[in-house]
């Protein structure tokens, strides 16, 4: 290393030529390089297969078969946008968003304002709401299917108030009834999120704001809410990134996205078309076109919820 | 105190409306673990509250279905790896994305972010080629340890927990002239405690509850976790069973009760310290 | 993406070099008369782990150079993406004691299967054990790339207490004719001797099908399958019978629309069902049932009624190395002795010619399954097409929309269903 000899400027040279080639710490390059080699890995090179796939016609073949593979511009998406299946899969996302998204963030905003301050039992409170987030999707379905089938306990409990057609086969409540079961099983991660955030808030703002003579109600609005933004952010995206992807609860839920395709999600519909009916391409162009969409209105929430 | 201002009816409310709440939520899982206690099925309101009539013997035919041992060390060492990886390399690739300047880190955050929009169904048969055909890694742990091995939700969590952590920590620690390793060394990490509880609650769960991913890398049923044993056993055998449901939810229960237990004690171990107190203090 | 890519072409040229053949043919030929060790998928079903079990370790005692290695894969739903991607993967078994008829065009269009023609004698075998049967299982290459290996033949399973209590005839239930048989049903409704007097899954899967429609379908064209001859049969007067059939029922609230989480006909909950000889070891004890074969509009004789087979074929799968062992280890499984074992142990019924006379014993000790015998030498299979599951979705979605749920008229829905499956199955 001849730099380290000689004092002053060739070291600077070199550093900023560093600087300028690596960034002001190169080091984070290392630090990070074993999740880029994974994300290399085991994302990348899957993902770029199934966007390239969503452009040709593609099926998965034993190694060795020879097949042709021609390029098809935007058939697969043509095929897949001209599906009114898909386009009422898009749609049944629409209405669990709605329903999901405010319902997760306000109960889990609330909560976690609640449990902050709540001393005692709060080891039992906290266990109480993340019991669900813990528990694999799989155990707890069957427990819904039990409370919520037309001979089960919310209808018999509900008398002759309950739908007919019982919630699930109901297509008006079949998607609602998942989406709160979803917020249920969720909930607990993102009143995690909350805590962490609330526990960030300087105290002295909530003395001041009681100073001034607010309420709980006031200092709630004016001081907890906002300090706890780019947090709400977070819960907005990852909700709606959680509810895109929704696959396990209308594919036992409601028996295959049914009644009728009332609850089938897009990525129910990849699983059908790309791996039960053998085209991945046409799943895949469902695949990039749901990612897409993801990508939109997670800007948007960005834009709309840190925009002053 | 902030607190005393509105008195005790504000806090009686408050924990009436919580407790309620934690009612609500737990009521699916009482009623899980009843129905798995109950001889026939009882779908009346007073079969939530049953008196007569609880039996073992759902999961006295799960025991002798399933080698409950064996699937829960493979679960454990599927999890653990899992865990010990996210854990390891998340804290890196967090603390640098949210602290350091180097060249990629907007492409990789912009990737970061990606990679959850991402579904898994549109990478599993892809991946599983390029596992088993390319890594020759079928009925191994590093097979089925590999996607998920850091998870990137963690990697996101680590990143807004070191963002969220006061500049000043960092600039103090630059003044007295610390490389950015030792900073990481000697400041970041030390509070890193708190943040660990959402990594590893939000990691477990991943793997633990996962079904597809090791089923379809494990053929061998001695290399099986828990949750491929149980949906085995839920798919197939419990429909023979005496009681079809009462089976299907005990195998929910037995598959929910160590997830559950490990919750409850990470929960206790973890926030003894908090974020404040390790700022401040 | 290339650079994976290349390191796995690197790696099957290393490996087609390491095998020591430059030319093609001269390689398939080598693995086709290959022995060695094997390994072959059971269904992970209890009786057929168990007989598996046992044919393996008959096997393995006469050569012991030759060992089978038994793995147990789900009988459910998931078993046939489990197979897709082994067979991309390339780890595939030799032999899988559990391929779905309806998943071998798939499976075949992806190069992963065998054409078991390739053996000497290969065809010949086939059709000589199962009989005229086996043409239902030729690919439209002509060619057998799976052995049509035992059917659970579905009929009609009803429960003679329930009958008894609606006021019914427990010996000889009236249920030949679709009028009889919505009489009965009206009658266990309106008696309350159950909740439902036929409770067939109204879920979307694309096999759902199999089990409500397409036994009255086959019952109702004497034999017709749901595509033949590149074009779609359903959209036929017969069709609609059978979906005005299976509306009038849901119309009337015969058969719930909701699935029920548990098992209808077990519990008590419904009068009837529609199942295979399996049923028997389930409900034996349990309940005192009786079955007789699908309804038909006019009533046809019992004897000349076709059902659904709800076969579960072998095939070899294009992995396999040692491909003269697996076609011996096949014939082995599928032996007269091997199939008696299988009926034994399981109650399913063997694809082979003349069943009952050739377990006479079997059937003379165990005469409930002789009418599931007798029916299952009429049965009718999936149509062996390009796009099978995808055409048996398309069938499920329209006959869930129109005929469950009423969403829109059920000659409307199987006519538009027929014209995109004609479509599906014109496509490679």
């Amino acid at each position: 290393m001849p730099a380290t000899l000689l004092p002053g400027g060739p070291i600077r040279a070199t550093r900023d030529r560093v600087t300028a080639l690596l960034g002001r710490h190169p080091v984070g390059l290392a630090l990070v390089a074993p999740y880029a080699a994974f994300i290399a890995l085991v994302f990348a090179y899957p993902f770029g297969l199934s966007v390239w796939m969503s452009f040709h016609e593609y099926f998965f073949t034993a190694p060795g078969a020879q097949v042709d593979r021609p390029f098809v511009g935007l058939r697969n998406y043509s095929a897949v946008l001209s599906d009114p299946g898909v386009r009422q899969a898009f749609g049944n996302i629409v209405v669990f968003l709605l329903i999901n998204v405010p319902l997760t963030v306000v109960l889990a905003l609330l909560l976690a304002t609640a449990l902050n301050r709540a001393v005692r039992a709060r080891m039992f409170l906290r266990v109480a709401y993340y019991v669900p987030y813990v528990t694999a999707s799989v155990s707890v379905v069957g427990v819904w299917l039990f409370l919520f089938s037309s001979g089960g306990l919310v209808n018999k409990a509900l008398g002759p108030l309950a739908p007919d057609p019982s919630w699930l086969v109901n297509e008006h409540l079949a998607m609602p009834v998942i989406a709160v079961f979803v917020a249920w099983k969720q909930l607990g991660f993102f009143i995690l999120l909350y805590l962490a955030a609330l526990q960030n808030v300087p105290r002295e703002l909530y003395e001041s704001a009681a100073m001034d003579g607010a309420s709980r109600w006031d200092s709630f609005r004016s001081v907890t809410v906002p300090a706890v933004r780019p947090a709400t952010t977070l819960v907005v995206i990852l909700a709606t990134i959680t509810g895109a992807n929704l696959f396990t609860e209308p594919y036992l839920l409601t028996g295959g996205g049914g009644p009728n395709g009332a609850s089938t999600s897009p990525v129910l519909l990849m699983y059908q078309r790309g791996v039960e009916q053998g085209h991945p391409d046409v799943a895949a162009a469902i695949g990039v076109l749901l990612v897409i969409g993801v990508v939109l209105v997670s800007l948007l929430n960005r834009w709309l919820l840190e925009r002053d | 105190m902030a607190q005393t201002v509105s008195g005790a009816s504000g806090q009686v409310a408050r924990a009436v409306v919580l407790f309620a709440g934690a009612v609500a939520f737990l009521f699916p899982f009482y009623y899980m673990f009843i129905g798995s206690l109950q001889a026939m099925p009882d779908t009346s309101p007073a079969g939530a509250l049953p008196s007569t009539g609880l039996t073992l013997g759902n999961y006295r035919e799960i025991n002798a279905q399933v080698h409950l041992v064996r699937s829960l060390v493979n679960s454990g060492i599927f999890t653990g790896g899992v865990i010990a990886c996210t854990v390891v390399f998340g804290v890196l690739a967090g603390y640098a994305l949210a602290r350091l300047r180097f060249r990629g880190r907007g492409t990789l955050f912009a990737v970061v972010l990606l990679v959850q929009v991402v579904p898994f169904q549109l990478l599993l048969i892809p991946l599983y080629v390029l596992i088993v055909r390319s890594y020759g890694l079928a009925d191994s742990y590093p097979g089925m340890i590999l996607p998920y091995a850091i998870n990137t939700t963690a990697v996101f969590v680590f990143r807004q927990f070191f963002l969220q952590l006061p500049d000043e920590l960092f600039a103090a620690a630059r003044v007295d002239g610390a490389g950015e390793v030792r900073i990481l060394r000697s400041v970041a990490l030390p509070l890193v405690r708190p943040a660990l509880l959402t990594v590893v609650l939000l990691t477990f769960i991943g793997p633990w509850n996962e079904f597809l991913w090791p089923f379809l890398i494990t053929k061998q049923t001695d290399m099986q976790p828990l949750a491929v044993s149980l949906a085995n056993y839920i798919s197939n055998v419990a429909a023979r069973a005496a009681n079809p449901y009462g089976a299907v939810l005990a195998g929910a229960c037995v598959l929910a009760a160590p997830a559950v237990a490990l919750f409850i004690v990470f929960q206790r171990y973890f926030t003894s310290t908090n974020i404040g107190s390790g700022v401040k203090g | 993406m290339r650079r994976t890519a290349v390191p796995a072409a690197l790696l099957i040229v290393a490996v087609g070099l390491a095998a020591g053949c430059g030319s093609g043919g001269g390689a398939a030929r080598k693995t086709d008369s290959a022995r060695g060790p094997i390994k072959v998928w059971l269904s992970n079903n209890k009786e057929e782990v168990t007989w598996g079990k046992a044919m393996v370790a008959a096997w393995n005692n006469q050569h012991a150079d030759q060992q089978v290695t038994a793995e147990e894969i789900p009988a459910g739903k998931t078993s046939e993406e489990v197979i897709g991607a082994a067979i991309s993967a390339g780890n595939a078994p030799c032999l899988i004691f559990n391929t779905a008829p309806a998943a071998v065009p798939q499976f075949q269009k992806q190069g992963g299967l065998v054409a078991l023609d390739s053996f000497p004698g290969g065809a010949d075998y086939i059709k000589q054990r199962t009989g005229q049967t086996a043409d239902q299982y030729r690919s439209p290459d002509g060619k057998y790339y799976q052995l049509p290996w035992k059917s659970n033949p579905v009929m009609i399973f009803y429960n003679k207490e329930i009958f008894t209590k609606a006021g019914l005839d427990p010996e000889n239930p009236p249920l030949a004719t679709y009028d009889q048989f919505l009489a009965a049903a009206r009658r266990i409704k309106s008696s309350g001797a159950a909740t439902a007097a036929i409770y067939p899954a109204p879920t979307s899967e694309f096999f759902q099908s199999w089990f409500d429609f397409y036994p009255l379908f086959a019952a109702e064209t004497g034999g017709k399958q749901l595509v033949s001859g590149g074009k779609a049969q359903f959209d036929t007067a017969e069709g609609q019978r059978v979906a005005q059939f299976w509306k009038t029922v849901y119309d009337e609230g015969l058969a719930p629309k909701e699935k029920y989480n548990g098992d209808s006909f077990g519990e008590g909950k419904s009068a009837m069902a529609i199942v295979g000889p399996w049923a028997i070891a389930a409900y034996g004890d349990k309940i005192k049932w009786g079955a007789v074969p699908v309804p038909t509009s006019t009533g046809k004789p019992a004897g000349e009624i076709k059902t659904f087979s709800d076969a579960k074929n072998v095939a070899m799968y294009s992995a396999c190395g040692n491909r003269a062992t697996a076609w011996d280890v096949l014939k082995f499984a599928t032996s007269k002795e091997q199939d008696g074992a299988l009926l034994q142990a399981t109650g399913q019924m063997p694809l082979r010619a003349g069943l009952v006379a050739t377990y006479p014993d079997y059937f003379a000790k165990n005469p409930a399954y002789k009418g599931f015998a007798d029916q299952a030498a009429r049965t009718v299979e999936v149509p062996n097409v390009p796009n099978s599951i995808e055409v048996w979705q398309t069938f499920r979605d329209a006959y869930t929309g129109s005929v469950i749920f009423g969403k829109n008229p059920a000659p409307d829905a199987l006519k538009q269903s027929a014209e995109k499956i004609d479509k599906l199955v014109g496509q490679p």
